[in-house]
């Protein structure tokens, strides 16, 4: 059992962005002999959600997620180590492939998503803007990719979205790579026709969505 | 039942009551979001007359007409296919389709791309100024992106937060709002002195705060020089972007900003028009979109000191995402910002 006090203190270093502290507090919480995994879960998680909901509600803008990542990410880094010297365990960080399709040069709400990705812990590798869609899956095969997100703003380009779909499904792997797509025409229509496996209808959906793929993978 | 669409443009139906929920949560959804006041009970009522009118194409009552003013009209053509010139498909829009304002572009469209050929754009628009008597804009996106790599010079934002390096963002994004900057105060002097009457800066602060930043910069400078230019500012969604996150404007902190706000920063900044673009969620019913987006609207319009010119297209306004916005959403939406939301025009 931790004290409130001390995972009320590592959400509000979160919310700060105040690495320093977070990581004060991490190694402050080991000596005291808190278990690390949950006070990733119960002191720094919530810390790091609260941020993404400030985000999406226009309270807190995207400098500040960052800041906050980096607490997160301090803080965390510190507590896996204790965590691997114990021989616990902890699930892994969902590994995504972002990118924006192939002749789409947009890549605003990409970055966004990246970031807001990257604040949440995941593993994110963005191949820019303007990718071929076998680049993309090939990434994600070599990566061992738990999800594929692209973007489109395009409506002359988001049928490159439906393209990695046929070549997830010729390589066998439709299921096991989960897929989510993205982007000002894309519409949860869409994405059930193209047979895409999420829809994110902006950067903080998008991050849900992942946590719900991450729940759903099969393999 | 009432026929009417999801926010992707798919038909739903629905009863009265039902419809009165979605409008009631669209208005709630405003509120919560853009700190605004919410519609009356009479603009509720109002509101689902206009969604439940069985005709396919809505329209005001007489005398509620707005006055219209559009974005890149020469590419709706172009897009077409139509091999028409720039001067005659505005000659088209003023006497083929009744246009009340006129819009040269070029087809790119974004600012950047225009300095290189802003001579020959001169011309295009003397040219058209022969031969039509409107108000003529000269129109560009600001398209702050096209200023960052790999399309420009300025280290781009996008791939350096994801990384935390923040301050290194901040001052890249700085950097290519000096560059936008500069290059609206080009592009605005050239086509004022072609003879064009403004300016319209379309999808603004699509690359965040910093963008508006350099926007509403630029217009106090060109109306510093030309105090009777008229300048329009569409915007690019309902909410400033926070890349940068603290840039101030007279005081104030761009980032999070909703329509009203932006109304207002415009005005400060000698804007003419002000076009807020309030973005479609697909997952919802048209009158939840509808409602959300005339109520953010008739706020900004009752704070704004200059005229508001809602956005009600593609995406924005209410109406669904689709590749041809549906005329029976289009018309409702245009009616619903002209006799609830109290605009000055669309």
């Amino acid at each position: 059992m931790i004290d409130e006090k001390l995972l009320e203190e590592a959400k509000q270093s979160v919310l700060d962005g105040d690495k320093e502290l977070a990581a004060k507090l991490a190694r402050q919480g080991l000596d005291a002999g808190v278990d690390p995994v949950e006070f990733i879960e119960k002191g720094f998680v919530p810390g790091i959600m609260e941020v993404g909901d400030l985000f999406e509600s226009g309270e807190i803008f995207l400098p500040e997620v960052m800041m906050a990542a980096d607490a997160v990410k301090e803080a965390v880094g510190i507590l896996n180590e204790a965590i691997e010297a114990s021989g616990k365990k902890r699930g892994g960080a969902a590994k995504v492939v972002l990118a924006t399709v192939e002749a789409d040069l947009h890549d605003i709400g990409k970055g966004i998503v990246a970031s807001l990705m990257v604040a949440n812990g995941f593993e994110v590798i963005d191949l820019g803007r303007d990718v071929p869609s076998q680049k993309i899956v090939d990434t994600a095969i070599e990566e061992g990719a738990d999800i594929i997100g692209t973007s489109a703003l395009l409506t002359t380009t988001m049928t490159h979205q439906k393209e990695i779909e046929e070549l997830l499904k010729e390589k066998g792997l439709k299921g096991k790579i989960k897929t989510m797509v993205g982007g000002a025409p894309v519409t949860e229509r869409w994405q059930k026709k193209i047979g895409a496996d999420g829809f994110g209808e902006n950067a903080a959906d998008a991050v849900r969505l992942v946590k719900e793929l991450m729940g759903k993978k099969t393999n | 039942m009432v026929l009417t669409r999801m926010g992707d443009g798919a038909f739903v139906k629905m009863t009265e009551s039902e419809v009165r929920k979605e409008v009631e949560a669209g208005v709630e959804e405003a509120v919560k979001k853009a700190k605004c006041s919410p519609l009356t009970e009479d603009d509720i009522k109002r509101l689902i007359e206009i969604i439940c009118e069985p005709r396919k194409f809505v329209s005001v009552e007489r005398g509620n007409e707005l006055v219209l003013t559009y974005d890149s009209q020469p590419l709706k053509f172009t897009r077409l296919g139509l091999p028409i010139a720039m001067p005659q498909i505005l000659q088209t829009y003023e006497r083929g389709l009744m246009a009340d304002t006129l819009e040269m572009a070029y087809v790119h469209y974004s600012a950047k791309p225009v300095k290189m050929i802003f001579p020959e754009e001169q011309y295009v628009v003397a040219e058209t100024l022969l031969t039509t008597t409107p108000a003529l804009l000269y129109g560009v996106m600001p398209n702050m992106p096209m200023y960052t790599k790999p399309d420009g010079p300025c280290e781009n934002a996008s791939e350096l937060l994801p990384k935390g390096l923040i301050k290194e963002a901040q001052e890249a994004q700085l950097e290519a709002a000096d560059l936008l900057e500069r290059d609206l105060l080009l592009l605005g002097e050239a086509m004022y002195e072609a003879g064009a009457d403004g300016l319209d800066l379309d999808t603004t602060a699509a690359g965040g705060d910093a963008e508006f930043y350099a926007c509403l910069r630029a217009i106090e400078k060109l109306k510093e020089r030309y105090p009777n230019m008229s300048i329009e500012v569409g915007m690019a969604g309902e909410f400033v972007l926070g890349f940068h996150g603290s840039l101030e404007y007279k005081g104030e902190r761009l980032a999070g900003m909703y329509p009203h706000d932006q109304c207002r920063m415009i005005a400060k900044a000698g804007g003419n028009i002000a076009g807020p673009a309030i973005n479609t969620n697909t997952r919802k019913s048209f009158p939840w979109n509808l409602a959300r987006a005339v109520t953010m609207c008739k706020y900004a319009a009752e704070v704004s000191p200059i005229p508001v010119h809602a956005n009600v297209g593609m995406g924005v306004g209410g109406v669904p995402m689709q590749i041809t916005p549906p005329i029976d959403c289009v018309s409702r939406a245009s009616t619903a910002m002209a006799e609830i939301g109290k605009m000055d025009g669309l």
